[in-house]
């Protein structure tokens, strides 16, 4: 049996799950400290992806990175391409699974005792410092889950991944789309072995980590 | 502690990165409709063997695939399940307009699923309190589903069957819903009809519009002629009998 679609979705849901950490982190800390007028509204474009459906949100994203679209366009202009390579899988998961991981770090932001920060402000630690000697340090369980969570949802993206990355075997085809395109083939057999892979995985790594954390979602 | 855990994700990611193989070099991508994946999938080790190419094959719905090929999708040859998505494409320039070359021409039949009874042998039969959902593909979009709702208002049996139908995303998806029990009747394409799990019966081909099915060259494609060679070679001498055995039918064929 052909295991690329394996190796490739676990580069792709590794890949996301950092993506969204470097992008998520900012924007929960953002929505859970600071008040400022469009809030309401960043919080609508946050939880956007779990609202639209996921082909929807593909072919909108087709035609921004597509050939025709404008970043599509500048890209190819630098000679790079983005549309139906591995890495329009990890934006395609990334998308798909940041709200995910805001949410829960939003919710463990908020959580953390200002006053401990403040404390730490008045020994002279600089913001940066102050995030991560203290708030991330009192939030890491809740951001940790968002992360597991985001990571999830990346492996088992399906919807916005046919649209932009194609279901190309071999390059673009990742667990969700072989299990899909082996149950049209009518290979059920294939289809069953890839699926129980998929919740093997999901299974191991969320029960170990929540032997390992202690984890709560 | 800390860092050791992420010098091991990084390690992780990297080692999955490093087993990406690279694309060959002698490669033909292809984006069929799914209704061609059988067929397709026995012809491809004969044209990789009488050519020297590597094949891949995209299956999905021509509406989808028409859509990534309009948005630079990696194609280098399209077979489309109906002949309007390979138009469209050819006047906006995104196909190459002298290779449009007809494959096929797509037929419906009457489908009734093993678990549900004897075959049913005339669309009338569709009404009777035995066939509770019948199944056919989204008429919206798909090429099939088209045909099938031609048929059903050609003889007047459309509004009173409406609440009966279900619809499949495309005609394998309709096809699904027979295979699993879920439908016990469909009007599906001839040539996704021989799955074991249904059986099947004639509809007059003049109840509804011709399915031209219909393949041409991208144009983006750097390997323009390899793409043209395999059209060939599905139309032509080796291809030919083996679109028929799976259903595939070209004017005036029987």
């Amino acid at each position: 049996m052909d295991l690329f679609p394996l190796w490739l979705s676990l580069r792709v849901a590794l890949s996301a799950t950092a993506l969204t950490l470097v992008v998520g982190i900012p924007v929960a800390l953002l929505l859970a400290r600071a008040r400022f007028a469009g809030r309401g509204l960043l919080e609508a474009v946050v939880v956007l992806p779990l609202v639209l459906p996921p082909t929807v949100l593909g072919y909108y994203l087709l035609v921004v990175i597509g050939s025709r679209g404008p970043l599509g366009r500048a890209l190819a202009a630098v000679g790079l391409e983005l549309a139906f390579t591995w890495w329009a899988a990890v934006l395609a998961a990334s998308i798909g699974s940041v709200a995910l991981l805001i949410k829960s770090a939003q919710a463990g932001f908020e959580t953390v005792d200002r006053q401990l920060e403040q404390a730490a402000r008045t020994l002279g630690r600089s913001e940066w410092s102050v995030f991560w000697s203290v708030t991330l340090p009192l939030a890491w369980r809740a951001v940790l889950a968002g992360a597991v969570l985001a990571f999830c949802r990346a492996l088992g993206e399906f919807g916005i991944t046919l649209m932009v990355a194609g279901n190309i075997p071999g390059r673009t085809q990742t667990l969700p789309l072989a299990i899909y395109d082996r149950v049209q083939a009518a290979q059920m057999n294939e289809a069953n072995a890839l699926a129980l892979i998929a919740v093997g995985i999901v299974v191991v790594l969320v029960f170990g980590l929540s032997r390992v954390a202690r984890l709560r979602y | 502690m800390r860092r050791r855990t992420l010098l091991a994700l990084a390690a992780t990611w990297l080692a999955l990165w490093a087993g990406d193989a690279a694309a060959a070099e002698r490669s033909v991508t292809v984006f069929a409709a799914a209704d061609l994946a059988f067929a397709f999938r026995e012809l491809a080790p004969r044209f990789e063997g009488a050519t020297g190419a590597r094949l891949t094959l995209v299956f999905g719905s021509t509406g989808n695939l028409a859509q990534q090929i309009r948005h630079g999708g990696p194609a280098d040859v399209f077979f489309a399940a109906d002949e309007s998505f390979v138009d469209r494409l050819v006047v906006e320039g995104a196909l190459i307009r002298e290779t449009r070359t007809l494959y096929a021409q797509g037929r419906v039949v009457l489908a009734t699923a093993r678990g549900a009874g004897p075959r049913l042998q005339a669309l009338d039969e569709l009404r009777g309190p035995r066939v509770r959902h019948i199944a056919i593909a989204n008429p919206a979009h798909a090429p099939y589903g088209r045909a099938a709702e031609e048929v059903l208002r050609r003889r007047g049996l459309w509004e009173a069957l409406r609440p009966k139908l279900v619809y499949g995303e495309n005609v394998r998806h309709a096809l699904q819903f027979l295979q699993t029990g879920a439908a016990d009747a469909g009007i599906l394409a001839r040539s996704v009809a021989d799955a074991p799990e249904i059986e099947w019966a004639p509809v007059d081909p003049a109840l509804h519009a011709p399915l031209d099915q219909v393949a041409a060259v991208v144009r983006r494609s750097p390997r323009p002629g390899l793409g043209l060679a395999f059209i060939q070679f599905v139309t032509g001498a080796a291809g030919r009998p083996v679109l028929r055995r799976y259903g595939f039918r070209m004017p005036g064929e029987l």
